[in-house]
């Protein structure tokens, strides 16, 4: 199956559908491989800096105040064949390090001027080294997120750490970092998640107007824009989702827990939907929700308010240490807040974060009497059968016996 | 506004029948089923429709299968107190809401076959086994992979390339004197098998009564790693194969005398004239079960306020 078909199995464009054109702008996004809106971007602003980042958290704002675009990286999805990417990495390991060595050694991120490797374990920390050694005359960043959540001790350490970033990347091209600037693009950040907390209000009051795998669509699509830009695409999209001529169904509502980095295909967010469950919360695509309010953006010292908002308004994920909180809780929350039946723990194959954290969580379900079931994925997995069988039971056990044995 | 809504719930639950409608839409053919029944029991069936494909785009078979049940059940679209979509729920744009194909093939067994224990759903991409209880449970099941070999499109396959009409199938097999084995493991291997038998001049019947005992020995062998026990009965587009329902009693004969079926001294195989509608029915049944839920929790309001 070429890339289109796939990617346009993922919401069939209806003729009267109101949402269509902008749906399809996406879908020209998010097949954008070679990152050609990016290349043109880079035209209309000679001398820009473009920093690419992986999943996860990455700290879009700082890049945006220094003139420059960053750029999602998610991998190669089932796009790439690994070839030269499997003999960086040993079997046991994750897929996206693969394919993102694949991509960088196939030219494909050419274009990004550096990348930044947040802290999400150590292979990506790992990935980090190489792309050092591979990529020499490119800037690349390893973000050390801080685990202690004390502003005097996590927050000035953080501050520090995106402040030794804006100086690098200064270096190697991008503008020099000024605390208006910087204000002003932590406002932009700040409607970008506004308008993503839109999106996802959406799809949990009325997720027949927006399904899971639309919104994946939308902001996977602004991995690669400015803030204000996809902010402005997201809230087109909302408007014209409210007129859509949709029924609502009897699906099950589920929050879909564990693919914080290496992404799921599309294909099986559309075959949990097409088993029967609307994913009305998940932690898809976490970089550009992953703080969970707005940036102090009118802060005497930006730098300090970006790193705050990171401490204090940082999702829980299993990469992010959760001291004085019982494990669960927030998912707990996040199950009630969304009214949602159950919970899917889906987790790439071999991702430690994930998978060692799943144990905990499925403790806490249990205590907490919420039904969920779990299952693998690589972000080249190309058959569902196994998946769609165990949602499609999962689904039918919750809404038929309202339990899963 | 709070009495009106305790009112409008209290009408639903209270409601003694629902009308529902079950639609499997399958990868060869679409069939529906009109239902009338009180929380999916007891369950009196208004009408069946079935549809092949063929080329045809899915969602349009679907509506036009279901506008043939109506007309037959002569019930409007819009009376339906629940419709429920099994197989390609997408292609079902006028559900409430959807069910797995395992589970409706379940229910569906059950109210065909109040015995059945066991389910064998064979249709035209894969075949599956399950274990049942006495409520259409699902307890335990076995599925065929990627592997077309136990699949109603292997033997539609076999079918062209014999030169016979589908629906003569299984009688022409009933007719064989003296089976020709073919492979059992490889769908392709086994079409490699019946054109050098056709070359080699053996008699349509017994060549599809190969066929029909090499997707039976399959299909038993997949009962048996299910656990499924008692009464089994035949669901799927396949259920209505005279030939391979004898090929599937034969092999199961063969198994309990050759010991290799230890566990299913007990075990029949049963069949109904709307075995292939057991998904539709099934769907049917749910739906009405999970109006009651919803009218029961308050749900219903809801899910209806907004369509």
């Amino acid at each position: 199956m070429s890339s289109s078909d796939f990617v346009s199995q993922v919401a069939p464009i209806k003729a009267a559908d109101p949402c269509g054109a902008l749906l399809q702008r996406c879908r020209t996004l998010v097949e954008d491989h070679e990152l050609n809106h990016v290349k043109q971007w880079k035209a209309a602003n000679p001398g820009a800096f473009v920093m690419g980042h992986m999943p996860i958290y990455a700290p879009r704002a700082l890049v945006e105040a220094q003139g420059g675009l960053a750029v999602a990286v998610f991998g190669g999805g089932e796009e790439v064949d690994i070839i030269r990417g499997d003999s960086y990495f040993q079997s046991y390991i994750c897929h996206i390090p693969r394919s993102t060595i694949e991509l960088g050694l196939g030219g494909q991120l050419d274009v990004l001027d550096g990348m930044m490797f947040p802290s999400i374990c150590d292979v990506i920390r790992n990935l980090g080294g190489m792309w050092k050694i591979l990529f020499p005359n490119k800037y690349s960043a390893y973000v050390d997120l801080p685990q202690n959540f004390a502003q005097g001790i996590g927050g000035k350490f953080y501050a520090h750490e995106l402040g030794r970033i804006a100086e690098e990347m200064h270096k190697f091209g991008a503008q020099k970092l000024e605390p208006e600037k910087l204000r002003q693009a932590m406002r932009d950040e700040n409607l970008r998640r506004a308008a993503i907390g839109k999106l996802d209000e959406l799809r949990r009051t009325e997720p027949h107007r927006c399904l899971a795998s639309e919104a994946y669509l939308l902001v996977r699509a602004g991995g690669g824009l400015l803030a204000k830009e996809h902010a402005a695409m997201i809230e087109e999209f909302v408007l014209a989702a409210k007129k859509r001529d949709t029924r609502p169904r009897d699906n099950v509502r589920v929050v879909l827990v564990g693919a914080f980095c290496e992404q799921a295909p599309v294909d099986l967010i559309r075959a949990l939907e097409k088993a029967g469950c609307d994913i009305v919360d998940d932690d898809f695509q976490l970089g550009m929700r992953m703080i969970e309010g707005d940036l102090d953006a009118e802060a005497e010292d930006p730098l300090l308010a970006l790193a705050m908002g990171f401490i204090k308004k940082g999702a829980a994920v299993a990469s992010r240490y959760i001291a004085d909180e019982v494990k669960g809780k927030s998912l707990i929350d996040k199950v009630k807040a969304s009214k949602a039946d159950g919970v899917i723990f889906a987790a790439a194959s071999f991702c430690d974060p994930a998978l060692l954290d799943q144990p905990m969580l499925e403790v806490a379900m249990d205590e907490a009497k919420i039904p969920h079931t779990s299952f693998k994925y690589a972000e080249n997995t190309g058959q569902f059968q196994v998946i769609r069988e165990q949602a499609g039971a999962f689904s039918d056990a919750v809404k038929l016996w309202g339990q899963v044995e | 506004m709070q009495t009106q809504m305790a009112t409008a719930q209290t009408a639903y639950v209270n409601k003694e029948v629902q009308l529902t409608c079950g639609i499997d839409a399958g990868s060869s053919s679409v069939k529906v089923a009109i239902m009338r029944s009180r929380a999916g029991q007891g369950g009196e069936l208004l009408a069946l429709a079935s549809q092949r494909i063929r080329r045809r785009v899915v969602d349009e078979v679907v509506t036009a299968s279901f506008e043939e049940a109506c007309q037959t059940a002569g019930v409007a679209p819009g009376d339906f107190d629940y419709i429920a979509s099994t197989g390609d729920g997408d292609a079902v744009h006028m559900r409430t809401g959807h069910f797995y194909g395992m589970t409706t093939h379940a229910r569906g067994a059950l109210w065909l076959e109040p015995n059945a224990r066991g389910v064998l759903d064979v249709g035209a991409l894969h075949a599956r086994a399950l274990k049942i209880d006495d409520r259409g449970k699902v307890l335990g099941h076995r599925m065929t992979s990627q592997c077309a070999s136990g699949s109603g499109q292997f033997l539609e396959n076999i079918a062209r390339y014999l030169g016979v009409p589908l629906e003569d199938v299984g009688a022409i097999s009933c007719q064989s004197t003296n089976a020709e084995p073919v492979s059992s493991i490889c769908a392709v291997l086994a079409e490699t098998d019946v054109i050098n038998m056709v070359s080699r001049g053996l008699a349509t019947a017994d060549i599809l009564r190969g066929i029909h005992l090499s997707i039976a020995g399959r299909l038993v062998k997949l009962i048996k790693s299910a656990g499924a026990d008692g009464t089994i009965l035949v669901t799927g587009g396949l259920a209505a194969d005279e030939g391979l329902y004898a090929s599937i009693v034969q092999c199961m004969s063969e198994g309990v005398q050759k010991k290799t079926l230890v566990r299913n001294l007990g075990m029949e195989v049963k069949r109904h004239e709307n075995a292939m509608y057991a998904g539709a029915i099934g769907a049917a049944l749910l739906a009405a079960y999970r109006w009651e839920q919803l009218a029961k929790s308050g749900r219903l309001e809801m899910l209806l306020a907004t369509a």
